[in-house]
């Protein structure tokens, strides 16, 4: 990872952060489906990145994502949570010829049958977390089941134009 | 020693990441009401702040609605108070006078909404006004066409609402027309609808009849306005009616709310602490 390379990830870090807090904030498809797209921070962050490293980043984007959203914490510990097994998902769903060191993250190099169990099982434990810590509240089990599913199928469809419409 | 040393070290990624979810779980769970708003006017004063400005525009681009909205609400002012001239000619079935304490029992501030939210499973708003301006936990909050909420935290100059569309939060109800009573609760989505509760099916009730707040409420003065019958039906059990609430306040584009005191509510909460309790 070069450089002028990380610089544009920090970038794009930054910008997925401020679409989240003041574009998506307020904003749901029918009170079910809900776009977190401040998980681009871990599940766009480089392969070689050190894993103490992606924790605290986490740590720092979820609860910054909590002032906003006045939560206070629990933004954070869906984030730390899906940023610390990340290298679990990624050791299940080794490609056929294995990482390099220049693997990056994204559906050109690692094609449909990675891409999208990855994004997938990212967004799923995430939003499962979220969704059932926010409503603290087992009446609302099958209404946090709804939210979770739409809310990933959201996510995956996002993610997926994200990668259609980028440039490198 | 060092062979405790070096697991420490080896194992660094993972107590890192346990300390940091401990941390999170911690303030998630110790986070109570006055910490909310402490937390939201000291350490959340930039995210306010730019909240506040955004919530500013979107005000600009409201207001024709707002405006509407204003005109309408003079409009029905002004025929309440005709309604009222009127009613003190002709008088009551009871000759019944109030004492000037009781008739001036409430009192109305508006309030600028900083921050809401209406998408959580338990919906907050952020109010202008603090108890600089005489605010307390307590007070109700309405806006021009319904119930909104209720304050549970002041700090100075912001003060912390408890939403109706909030799963915790239930309000004391009944229907207009014959007074049958009842309490109305958010079911978790949706937020222009609530359920209406504890309404027996011997009852009457009629899609398109008006819910409003019942007497028996120290938070809320009666007759404040909550929505109509939109869909009827049995609750599962079979002894009540499953009644959805269409609320008459739109949360998505709320932006100004009214806090109403209660200047009696001391001597109300005295008188009835007052009631002999059977051991």
């Amino acid at each position: 990872m070069n450089a002028k390379g990380n610089i544009k990830l920090v970038f794009s870090f930054l910008l997925a952060l401020l679409i989240q807090v003041f574009l998506l904030r307020d904003m749901g498809i029918g009170g079910m489906a809900f776009l977190f797209i401040y998980t681009y921070v871990v599940i766009k962050a480089p392969l070689d990145i050190n894993k103490s490293l992606l924790v605290i980043l986490a740590f720092f984007a979820g609860w910054l994502v909590d002032w906003f959203y006045d939560t206070h914490g629990l933004h954070a510990f869906a984030l730390v949570l899906i940023a610390f097994f990340r290298s679990f998902i990624l050791n299940v769903l080794t490609p056929a010829n294995g990482y390099d060191d220049r693997s990056k993250i994204n559906l050109k190099e690692m094609t449909w049958l990675w891409y999208l169990p990855y994004v997938g099982s990212m967004l799923l434990i995430h939003h499962s977390v979220l969704f059932f810590l926010e409503a603290s509240d087992w009446s609302l089990f099958g209404l946090s089941l709804l939210k979770i599913f739409f809310s990933t199928l959201l996510g995956l469809v996002v993610f997926v134009l994200l990668e259609l419409f980028a440039k490198d | 020693m060092n062979q405790l040393l070096q697991f420490l070290v080896r194992q660094r990624g993972f107590i890192l990441f346990v300390i940091l979810e401990l941390f999170s779980l911690w303030a998630i769970f110790t986070y109570n009401d006055y910490q909310h708003t402490i937390y939201f006017n000291t350490n959340n004063s930039i995210a306010a702040n730019i909240l506040g400005k955004i919530e500013s525009v979107k005000t600009y681009h409201q207001l024709l609605d707002v405006n509407e909205e204003l005109s309408k609400e003079n409009a029905r002012l002004h025929n309440e108070l005709l309604q009222l001239k009127n009613s003190k000619v002709s008088g009551g079935d009871l000759p019944y006078y109030a004492s000037r304490e009781v008739a001036n029992q409430f009192q109305m501030t508006a309030a600028k909404i900083i921050v809401q939210s209406t998408q959580g499973s338990q919906n907050y708003l952020t109010i202008d006004k603090g108890t600089s301006d005489g605010m307390h936990p307590g007070m109700a909050v309405v806006s021009s066409k319904g119930i909104v909420g209720k304050i549970i935290s002041c700090s100075e100059h912001l003060s912390l609402v408890i939403s109706v569309l909030n799963t915790i939060n239930s309000v004391s109800a009944k229907i207009k027309k014959n007074g049958e009573l009842g309490f109305i609760k958010w079911g978790g989505w949706q937020p222009e609808v609530v359920d209406m509760m504890d309404v027996s099916k011997y009852k009457k009730v009629a899609k398109g009849d008006t819910i409003v707040t019942s007497d028996f409420n120290s938070v809320f003065p009666p007759n404040v306005p909550i929505g109509v019958v939109a869909k009827l039906g049995l609750k599962e059990d079979g002894n009540f009616h499953d009644i959805k609430v269409l609320l008459f306040t739109k949360f998505n584009t709320l932006r100004y709310v009214y806090v109403i005191k209660n200047k009696l509510i001391g001597q109300q909460i005295k008188l009835e602490e007052s009631i002999p309790k059977s051991e």
